[in-house]
């Protein structure tokens, strides 16, 4: 289960300490972290992400080594890290590189994306989910609230923290309930906590959803449904349903090959996801 | 698709002749039926036929079977105790000697052992993934072919299914030969799931990257073209186009006490007795089921001589050759190009199948349990399954698969 941070740290407390940044304000909170935007005196715009104390410090770990094992030129570098011991306890912080523009999940409060919108954010998340893959690393939690669209129309994928490392031993609970990610975009074999069968698949499950969501504006595992459970039990059973016209069918094929309920019938690899968006890509002109 | 023969009892002349007029193809041995002696006969045979292949299938799916000639070879293991069989030096043999048999045979690929299903386990893909290994270090540079025998529960499973897909195939295996059971010792399968489930398992092979070819199989598993299969196998009586896995021990019954000759309407894709001829000839609709040119071998044509069928010889012998013929002229016209192009010729065959048997059972002519009427929709439902589960994949990477 995630712990909500009880405690918020002060900012002007904060800037005492990291002496380098200026301007630094809050971003959000939530989960594990306390989010501050800043300028730093070398590096430009940065975020400062504050774990919490009672956070696993393995978990935190994982997190900045993932951002370090993971080529990929859409995902923030992370600059430093460290340190901060105050009257909360001792905070592990990392500063990494803000990217500005917006959240995926509100470009779609305002509407639809165009084709050509959603086939550079298949293209640009599946260029990172298949460095991910090489690093023998699974995001697992894809989805618009992570993923920034920046003013060239570029799609970031951001947030490594709950990532799993295939090559390391699992750091979640094998009986925690839901397992690691969010539901609605968490595949069946990630809710379950099924470990072995957690691999690459379940981040083109939550791509798939993400670009049903963005061509669609409506997440159907989620709209309208009773409790989480019903959500776990639409994710693992229900195919989305098909997009139509004026998206071509080979989109739509795309989609709901990745959103495919059981793993052995999504794209086997991240890197064959990427084959396939890459070719719809070329055809339409999109880099 | 190709067609292959499955080697089942007296099928000794009708692989000669079948090669001959074909002017070739593949003939999948069988040591239930062939002892070493006439094994190593007909393989010399076949490859004395221009374009002649074999393959050996090593039958050890239920590794206890009393059958005196299966276990007369001289691969089958003279004990077969589960647990220290894999461990000793047993199966190592079992391997060895199958490795040389096929070499001696010259087949075209080494088929593994494979033991029944009833459930895919650990144990079971552990022994499956040993006969591999060890085979790859015998085998030099042949095509080696694991089996995968499957009891019907296992293959209406989905998560035996899924299980298989995501063990399977990491073996590497250059190919599959699956053989399934058929629920309820049914002939026509009427269970949607269970078809659904041989093709997905045959597509996902496929898209993994190796060949399959599926064993002891009717004119049903046409469809399994849709799923990109290479062949399917067929061959004489019920018991080589079905898999019945009780026919390895010595109790079987062979169904050929109960001999009858069936007419293979490939149009319908129904078969029917002289009696029901006669019904069709009496009724008028007997032109209909005259099969059609491109899956005519010559062999039916005193059917459809204008007399009532009864009346003139129609042996036993020129009904199995017309049903291979016309069987193989089947899946060979099932050379689609592309996805949606051989899920439509299915489709179509199916269709033009329920308007003749349509006509043909308002006519009073019924084939029995060969009757094809309630598989249609069986047809139709597992290719929307696969459909909906593979199409897009099999659609993008049909041209690939080799």
């Amino acid at each position: 289960m995630i712990t909500p941070i009880q405690s918020q740290v002060d900012p002007v407390w904060l800037a005492r300490q990291l002496t380098d940044l200026t301007n630094l304000q809050a971003l959000a909170r939530g989960g594990q972290k306390q989010v501050f935007a800043a300028q730093h005196v070398t590096d430009g715009e940065v975020v400062v992400k504050l774990m919490h104390p009672g956070t696993d410090p393995a978990r935190t770990e994982r997190e900045l080594e993932a951002a370090s094992r993971v080529q990929a030129p859409r995902m923030p570098r992370i600059f430093a890290h460290g340190q901060l011991t105050g009257n909360i306890g001792t905070i592990v912080w990392f500063r990494e590189q803000r990217v500005p523009g917006q959240v995926l999940s509100a470009r779609i409060r305002a509407g639809a994306l165009s084709l050509h919108e959603l086939l550079r954010l298949a293209l640009h998340v599946s260029e990172t989910l298949v460095a991910a893959e090489s690093a023998s690393i699974v995001h697992r939690d894809v989805k618009p609230a992570n993923i920034i669209m920046d003013p060239q129309g570029a799609f970031w994928l951001i947030d490594f923290g709950v990532a799993r490392h295939l090559d390391l031993e699992s750091l979640t609970a094998t009986a925690a309930p839901g397992g690691c990610g969010t539901i609605g975009y968490a595949p069946a074999e990630q809710c379950r906590n099924d470990k072995p069968d957690i691999d690459a698949r379940a981040d083109l499950f939550a791509l798939g959803v993400t670009l049903y969501e963005a061509a669609t504006g409506r997440n159907p595992h989620v709209e309208g449904a009773r409790d989480r459970l019903e959500v776990i039990r639409r994710a693992s059973t229900q195919q989305l349903p098909r997009l139509v016209s004026p998206l071509p069918g080979d989109f739509a094929d795309l989609v709901a090959t990745l959103a495919q309920p059981n793993l052995v019938h999504r794209c086997q690899t991240a890197h064959e996801a990427y084959q396939w968006i890459k070719e719809l890509c070329d055809r339409e002109g999109i880099r | 698709m190709k067609l292959h023969l499955q080697f089942g009892f007296g099928m000794m002349e009708h692989c000669r002749h079948l090669l001959t007029e074909w002017g070739g193809g593949t003939v999948v041995l069988s040591p239930r039926d062939l002892n070493d002696k006439q094994l190593r006969a007909l393989a010399a045979d076949v490859a004395g036929i221009e374009g002649g292949k074999t393959l050996l299938d090593p039958q050890f799916y239920v590794p206890h079977s009393d059958h005196d000639r299966l276990c007369s070879h001289g691969y089958w293991p003279a004990e077969f105790a589960s647990g220290s069989f894999f461990q000793g030096p047993e199966m190592e043999y079992l391997v060895r000697e199958l490795v040389s048999l096929n070499k001696d045979l010259g087949t075209d690929a080494i088929i593994l052992p494979g033991m029944l299903a009833d459930p895919v386990d650990d144990l079971w893909l552990a022994h499956h993934q040993s006969f591999l290994t060890t085979a790859r270090s015998l085998a030099g540079d042949n095509k080696v072919y694991a089996t995968l025998a499957l009891s019907a529960d296992t293959v209406r499973s989905r998560e035996q299914v899924n299980t298989l897909l995501e063990e399977v195939t990491r073996w590497n295996a250059d190919g599959y030969y699956i053989v399934c059971e058929h629920p309820n010792g049914e002939y026509l399968v009427r269970d949607a799931i269970w078809l659904a489930h041989v093709l997905d398992l045959t597509a996902g092979l496929r898209l993994g990257g190796a060949q399959v070819i599926l064993g002891y199989c009717n004119h049903q598993m046409l469809a399994a073209r849709v799923a990109g299969a290479n062949a399917i196998c067929s061959g004489t009586w019920m018991n080589v186009r079905s898999f019945p896995p009780e026919k390895f021990n010595k109790d079987y019954e062979e169904e050929i006490r109960r001999r009858a000759t069936w007419y293979y309407c490939p149009q319908a894709l129904s078969e029917y007795k002289t009696p029901s001829l006669d019904v069709a000839y009496e009724q008028g609709v007997l032109d209909p089921m005259k099969p059609p040119t491109q899956l005519d071998g010559g062999y039916v044509a005193q059917l459809f001589d204008g007399v009532q069928p009864s009346s003139v010889r129609f042996s036993e012998q020129a009904a199995f050759r017309h049903f291979l013929h016309s069987l193989r002229g089947q899946a060979h016209a099932l050379a689609a190009g592309g996805y949606d192009e051989a899920r439509q010729e299915h489709e179509q065959t199916l269709t033009d199948a329920e308007h003749l048997l349509g006509t043909l059972r308002s006519n009073g002519v019924l084939g029995g349990n060969r009757d094809f009427t309630e598989s249609l929709d069986v047809n139709r439902a597992a290719l929307a399954v696969l459909d909906k589960q593979r199409g897009p994949v099999l659609r993008r990477r049909w041209a690939s698969l080799r």
